[in-house]
């Protein structure tokens, strides 16, 4: 058993924008103006965000995590590959987790399979391979049409593991990426091959998929309440059909947090930050005002039954992440975790007993978040917040989950 | 109004029908017959005085099963060969409103001798340049909390006029009439979500098989297909009658002006 994987994970939000962004401005994803792009101002932000996640692993952190969005201000990676290339360079121990590349939006999956085997070659066998499928705001500006997304997005994948796994030259035979040499060279480091993570928003197909192949899922969702144990208890359960059995290091949550000395301190130095986040990283993604790109009925992805099933539990114009009034709502969406060591200690270890959950991919710098705000805030969660949260988490794992064979899906590097 | 499910290569369409006459085969649109309603709409009711008026839905379109092989139009023209087949469907008139309307021009260019008389209402199919056909699928998504306000906007003349808020209401609708919305929106994104949006470049050039008499038909304000894209079926297409504007209408004039589409399509049948 080991204990829960505590990975820092950074969006890199384009940090610049004028403070009345949101009453001016429609939408911060896909038809966001690329004039309020600033040179001057931008110069060297890669930099800082690489620097940032080069400190995580200083830290000790178990890994780093990198994600694919497009034309828009909440995450400046078109291609996380790049920022993984650099870490390679820059880091040593932690995993390089990429979750993911959104394999609908590359015309030939191959690319993406040499890419990520280059990576675990260049890391030594330290990546995690996340495929992912693209969300609304993806459809629209990769014109990636929704209703066969899924069928292609699980040929895809399942050719970059063959690819992986398989000697080559062979032939793909497939209806939507045919290819007639399949021969990946370089091949990846890990055997059998690297880590596969999938994210997956609850609906029941993308679970039943991660569990026939033994996959890592991860739950997409921003926010914590009863939904992030029930997506725990889904899988589990369809783990057990699949004649598999879960444990925490299955199941990965994405969270927020901001550590300082005290509560008091920690809120009064976020909340810039916070809010930049909320309002304007988030508008069109995960808010009322504008057009909200992420779900509706015109990226109709998911078949028309699934849909009907969504529905009943959908109300439509409610709250989102980014309708978020004040203070006290955002902290009960337990999306945003800020405090005392003790406190966010203490939440998350509450998180972790509800939700059984191994692997927290947690963001640290958050919408124009300065860096040195978001270094100390990093520092002080690995020196006061990780250690106690991996002693009892250990702990935890150890008596819900005896015999379970933790390692058998974490591929061993050869060297 | 009857509604029954034929069968062709193993899957299930289903049909409405009603009226006597000469066989009228309509293709549905966003806002029409299958895709909000399961039921006709006024228009198809007129038609049905003076025509047999066949309806079926697309593929994953009401009951009318889902094909995954669709990719591009002409899967969907293919599809539609098999139901005329299967319907002992020789020669008929054709209407088809919106992407009813592209559908319809695919297969009178493939089929002419098929083709008795056509009418294209708000057709989309063609690639006019610096006329995009408008992004239903982006409109469709909520805006300010409102699930379909902009979609009004662009389906019809005005959007919050009853027929619109009726079809597109905001707020929990009808879960069958919710679904239904959903699956004509599916359909239509295996055909017109990627580059080219609702068109098919090489249609314009094929237009000139079609020698039979046809109607085009456009709202006077439709925000959704341009209406240089009925100027260019009326140019292109031989034995067109001159582009035909309906008045307070948007795209949608068969919902907004019943009476007057439906009595121009018969009468112009009927010549």
């Amino acid at each position: 058993m080991k204990p829960v994987q505590l990975f820092c994970w950074h969006f890199m939000a384009y940090p610049y924008l004028d403070k009345d962004f949101d009453q001016k401005q429609y939408s911060g994803w896909v038809t966001v103006p690329n004039s309020l792009w600033d040179n001057h101002k931008a110069l060297g932000l890669y930099q800082e965000y690489i620097d940032q996640l080069a400190y995580a692993d200083e830290l000790g952190f178990d890994g780093m995590v990198l994600n694919e969005h497009h034309q828009n201000i909440y995450g400046l990676m078109p291609s996380p590959n790049i920022i993984a290339s650099a870490l390679t360079q820059r880091t040593t121990r932690g995993k390089i987790v990429i979750l993911g590349n959104l394999l609908p939006l590359h015309m030939n999956p191959m690319r993406v399979a040499e890419e990520y085997a280059m990576l675990d070659q260049m890391s030594n066998g330290r990546l995690v391979a996340g495929f992912a499928p693209g969300g609304g705001p993806e459809t629209f500006n990769y014109d990636v049409p929704s209703a066969n997304t899924r069928e292609k997005f699980w040929e895809a994948a399942d050719l970059i593991v063959r690819s992986w796994t398989e000697d080559g030259p062979f032939a793909h035979e497939g209806r939507y990426f045919p290819l007639r040499y399949v021969n990946l060279w370089p091949k990846p480091l890990q055997k059998p091959f690297p880590p596969v993570w999938i994210p997956g928003s609850r609906s029941p197909s993308t679970m039943v998929e991660v569990a026939k192949r033994g996959y890592c899922y991860f739950l997409s969702s921003r926010s914590h309440g009863g939904e992030t144990h029930r997506a725990q208890q889904e899988f589990a359960s369809v783990l057990e059909k699949h004649g598999d059995r879960y444990h925490p290091f299955r199941f990965g949550i994405l969270m927020s947090t901001y550590v300082a000395e005290t509560d008091q301190q920690a809120r009064e130095e976020c909340e810039e930050g916070v809010w930049y986040f909320l309002k304007n990283c988030l508008k069109g993604h995960l808010r009322r005002e504008g057009r909200q790109l992420t779900y509706g009925p015109g990226v109709p992805y998911i078949p028309a039954a699934a849909w009907r099933e969504y529905l009943k539990g959908y109300t439509p114009g409610r709250k989102l992440l980014g309708d978020v009034e004040n203070w006290q709502e955002l902290d009960a969406s337990q999306s945003i975790i800020v405090g005392s060591p003790e406190t966010v200690y203490r939440r998350i270890q509450n998180l972790i007993e509800k939700a059984k959950v191994g692997n927290l991919l947690i963001q640290f710098q958050l919408g124009n978040m300065p860096d040195h705000l978001a270094r100390k805030s990093m520092k002080l969660f690995a020196e006061k917040v990780a250690p106690p949260l991996r002693h009892d988490s250990l702990q935890l794992f150890t008596r819900e989950f005896p015999g379970a064979n933790v390692e058998h899906e974490a591929a061993e590097a050869l060297h | 109004m009857s509604g029954r499910t034929i069968e062709i290569s193993g899957r299930k369409v289903w049909i409405l029908e009603s009226g006597n006459g000469a066989p009228l085969l309509y293709l549905h649109g966003f806002a029409d017959v299958h895709s909000v309603k399961d039921s006709w709409l006024p228009f198809h009711e007129k038609l049905a005085q003076r025509a047999k008026v066949i309806a079926p839905a697309h593929p994953g379109c009401a009951q009318t099963d889902e094909n995954k092989d669709i990719d591009v139009i002409e899967d969907v023209v293919f599809h539609y060969l098999e139901v005329f087949d299967a319907l002992k469907l020789t020669q008929f008139n054709l209407v088809g409103s919106c992407v009813g309307g592209w559908i319809a021009a695919e297969i009178a260019a493939r089929h002419p001798e098929k083709i008795r008389k056509l009418v294209l209402i708000g057709a989309t199919g063609l690639f006019v340049e610096g006329a995009l056909i408008g992004d239903v699928f982006m409109m469709a998504q909520p805006e300010y909390g409102s699930s379909y306000a902009s979609l009004r906007e662009m389906l019809f003349s005005g959007v919050n006029q009853p027929n619109a808020l009726e079809l597109f209401p905001d707020g929990k609708g009808d879960l069958e009439d919710e679904v239904r919305r959903y699956q004509m929106l599916r359909f239509g994104s295996r055909i017109g979500f990627k580059p080219p949006y609702f068109y098919n470049r090489p249609l314009r050039n094929r237009l000139h098989r079609i020698s039979c008499p046809s109607l085009i038909l456009w709202g006077e304000k439709d925000r959704m297909v341009p209406r240089v894209h009925g100027e260019t079926y009326a140019r292109l297409l031989p034995n067109a009658r001159p582009l035909n504007i309906i008045d307070q209408a948007g795209h949608s004039v068969h919902i907004e002006q019943p009476e007057a589409t439906a009595r121009m399509v018969l009468d112009f049948l009927a010549e």
